[in-house]
């Protein structure tokens, strides 16, 4: 067929699939290290990501070590026709039955994470009301739920919010992003709301998104364990500026949380907001 | 074998135009679907350039955040609208009657209705760019209540959906009574190429899912233009009713858009194997299997709003990788002992297996609940969905038309040609999809038409768009063969690859209504039979 002698053709195609196969899992391996999150949940789910990505890459290499030794150890060598084999019963039964054990013991494993991970908040887990709008955040905390440091005398009606405006294209910097203030290693509940279009609350570090969607309520807890800055942004196409509804959740120590919650407070409610300083609470 | 099965009337002659217009012959109707098709590639390719080049720099601002949603949208809904779904009606309404050793699909006439609603619904879906407002912007998805807010471009591709899948329903049941009523003596249904199963179970999904979108979409388009409130919940509606209903399609719609390739590749790998397709009947139940479960398992596109009955779906879309692996395995074995050598059309069905063997695995990770918590809606699912309808059903596209090349135009695309076009496809499509599976775990969403500089996501974006504009240029030796092939006159045989089916026991390319005779069908690969006689046996 061509003017290139075959046995020097199957092996340049061989040599070029099989040093594609080993590029691709090299590059797979190196992109699987993430980072394995900073919550509790995120742990877990991370671990289960570890899980999935071991049994893809033995499927991955099996497999892929099968087509190519085939490719070249079947190669067309004379016009002598091969045994013509349809297949036959054992080998059909393995063909089902080896998919069948895998995705079943994968099944299991990621139910039991999921099990894991959805335990629904302490009551005295700090709530924030989140509410994504086009095209930015708010979030809000009740003054009579800031989780284990809560003022007992403090209005339910206070709130302080954090709201964020539309950041300019070309702003590169991270300063105009609205923040959101968490303490360290304590569960945190996030309520979830939208009244124009369906957001998505999409923070990497937490290995989590869930949806804000317009009628419906959604929560999640997660308790955060390492303190730092992480950013994050909408995972749901919400109209032209989808891009740029960027925060920042920023967790820290609890008497640095008091301490802006005090300020927060004290900027937007007046003095008189709390009852007893926050930060003497604590217990 | 003789060329003509009818004689030529003499007298009046139209003109090749009006012929080409007024065609019902299923042969002419199948050219015009791969080329309509072929040319809306093109248009997405060009559509997936200028989303790369805006996503290869931080910051950029090559095009508005506008135009961006625009252009993203329509390059989705070219590629899977007017390009995947209904180019394997052209392969199909090419192939199934030959294949089958029938003159022509049961309706022709329906059929040419089927074609010639495509075209009105492309233009109409594209001239939302002049429109103003512009274009669709809401995605293909076109999740509410985003989509009640944008322009009178999100009309029209709503009515172009609709008018899209009304061509698919008609084509599918056209493709059923075609293969339930017009088999060839003997070719009983385990008989039957392996191309008409997958048009068979691709046929029924059609039949059985897209009325369901066409409902959904007549419910946008009432609750965009007369107040409906289906999907707003002010008005007492609900919002991820939309998502159920459009993934009751669309996820049996990916197999729409996939289930024909494999057809394609399993023609082409027992031909150049020289060996059957290993475990025939696995591979049709396979078929039907991933057909039945791609109607249970929608809502995986949903477990992040929260009202998803997490273990069920997970449980279901987990089962979908049985039918895919006994796929695989099918392949595989189907290689295995062969005589097997690598002409063009091989050189992509070996693609497709080793990129859809990717696709497959990436997929798993979106059906493990908790990690699609993380992955959901980020690059890792656009790698996911390239994989599989890039790295499978394209590469399936270019295999058949290189197989089938000599077929359906009589001449044989030059094979150092299709070599190299095959390896930049194979290099370019790597280098940038690959990539996005770890902007994906790092943190990238889909659809965004910005990053900032700090996201560290720049290296890797460039890389990407690097890979997109080498596929385009795997393009360039691709349209080389195709011009020099239309230079040379037809002179290939009836059956250049010692293939199997009946589409090869005919003049290349066929004359009108087909056959003069047709060789006896007793197995799955009648022209194997006529080859070897007795000689070997194995059925």
């Amino acid at each position: 067929m061509l003017g290139m002698p075959l046995s020097r053709r199957l092996r340049l195609i061989s040599a070029t699939v099989a040093a594609a196969l080993l590029a691709l899992m090299a590059t797979a391996t190196a992109s699987a290290i993430q980072p394995g999150g900073i919550t509790d949940e995120a742990r877990k789910m991370n671990d289960l990501f570890w899980i999935v990505t071991i049994a893809g890459l033995v499927v991955f290499v099996l497999v892929g070590a099968a087509l190519v030794y085939a490719m070249i150890r079947y190669r067309r060598q004379g016009d002598e026709l091969p045994p013509q084999f349809h297949g036959g019963g054992k080998i059909e039964v393995a063909m089902v039955g080896v998919p069948v054990l895998i995705v079943i013991a994968l099944f299991t494993i990621s139910m039991i994470t999921l099990v894991d991970i959805d335990d629904p908040a302490e009551e005295d887990a700090l709530t924030v009301e989140i509410t994504g709008f086009q095209f930015s955040w708010q979030f809000s905390y009740s003054m009579a739920d800031l989780g284990t440091n809560t003022d007992p005398n403090a209005d339910p009606e206070d709130r302080i919010n954090i709201i964020g405006t539309l950041q300019p294209i070309d702003t590169p910097d991270d300063e105009i992003r609205p923040v959101l203030y968490l303490p360290v290693d304590e569960e945190v509940e996030f309520i979830l709301i939208s009244n124009d279009v369906i957001h998505s609350f999409y923070v990497k570090d937490f290995l989590y998104k869930l949806d804000l969607i317009p009628g419906r309520v959604n929560s999640f807890a997660v308790t955060p364990r390492v303190t730092g800055d992480y950013s994050a942004q909408c995972a749901e196409l919400c109209g032209t500026n989808h891009a740029l509804m960027r925060f920042i959740v920023r967790v820290v120590e609890r008497d640095e949380f008091d301490a802006w919650v005090a300020a927060e407070a004290a900027r937007q409610l007046g003095d008189d907001a709390l009852v007893s300083s926050p930060g003497t609470q604590g217990d | 074998m003789a060329t003509v099965a009818v004689p030529q009337l003499s007298g009046y002659h139209r003109p090749a135009v009006l012929d080409w217009i007024m065609t019902v012959d299923h042969k002419r109707l199948g050219i015009l679907y791969l080329y309509f098709t072929l040319f809306f590639f093109a248009v997405g390719g060009i559509l997936a350039l200028l989303v790369r080049t805006q996503l290869a720099v931080a910051d950029n601002s090559f095009v508005g955040n506008d135009a961006y949603n625009q252009i993203f949208t329509m390059h989705a809904s070219a590629m899977l609208f007017l390009f995947i779904i209904p180019v394997w009606a052209g392969f199909g309404n090419y192939l199934v009657p030959l294949q089958i050793g029938a003159a022509d699909m049961a309706f022709p006439r329906i059929n040419a209705l089927s074609f010639w609603m495509l075209p009105p619904a492309g233009i109409l879906m594209f001239a939302g760019f002049i429109v103003d407002g512009g274009a669709a912007d809401g995605g293909w998805t076109a999740y509410s209540p985003l989509a009640q807010q944008t322009g009178v471009g999100m009309d029209m591709w709503i009515i172009a959906v609709i008018v899209l899948g009304m061509s698919s329903t008609i084509g599918a049941a056209n493709f059923l009574v075609t293969m339930f009523r017009m088999r060839a003596p003997g070719m009983t249904m385990f008989r039957m190429p392996i191309f008409c199963w997958t048009m068979l179970v691709t046929a029924l999904l059609q039949l059985l899912a897209t009325p369901v979108l066409a409902a959904a979409l007549v419910m946008l388009f009432i609750d965009r233009n007369y107040g409906g409130q289906f999907f707003d919940p002010n008005g007492g509606g609900n919002v991820v009713l939309w998502q159920n209903v459009f993934w009751f399609y669309s996820h049996p719609a990916v197999y729409i858009m996939i289930l024909p390739g494999m057809g394609i590749i399993s023609e082409i790998l027992p031909v150049f194997s020289r060996k059957p397709l290993f475990g025939y009947k696995a591979f049709v139940f396979a078929t039907i299997g991933i057909g039945g479960l791609g109607f249970s398992v929608w809502a995986h596109h949903m477990f992040t709003t929260g009202s998803v009955l997490l273990p069920f779906f997970g449980f279901m879309t987990f089962m979908i990788g049985v039918p895919t692996g006994v796929k695989i395995f099918n392949w595989l074995g189907t290689l295995w002992g062969g005589s097997i050598s690598f002409p063009t059309p091989m050189l992509f069905a070996i693609g497709f297996v080793s990129m859809f063997l990717i696709g497959g695995i990436n997929g798993t990770y979106s059906a493990a609940v908790p990690v699609d918590f993380a992955l959901h809606d980020t690059y890792f699912v656009v790698a996911h969905i390239h994989y599989v309808l890039f790295g499978g059903s394209v590469f399936a596209v270019f295999g058949g038309l290189y197989y089938w090349f000599p077929k359906i135009w009589g001449r044989q695309l030059n094979e150092r040609l299709g070599k190299l076009h095959f390896a930049l496809m194979f290099v370019g499509f790597n280098v940038a999809f690959f990539p996005m599976h770890m902007l994906g775990l790092d943190g990238m969403p889909r659809r965004i038409a910005v990053y900032a500089d700090s996201a560290g996501w720049e290296a890797l974006n460039m890389l990407s768009t690097g890979g997109a504009f080498l596929i385009a240029v795997s393009m360039i030796p691709f349209l080389i063969a195709v011009v020099m092939a239309f230079m040379r006159p037809k002179d290939q045989p009836d059956d250049p690859w010692e293939a199997n089916t009946l589409e090869w026991a005919t003049t290349s390319p066929p004359p009108d209504y087909n056959f003069d005779s047709l060789p006896p069908v007793r197995s799955e690969r009648p022209l194997f039979d006529a080859r070897h006689g007795d000689e070997e046996q194995g059925h």
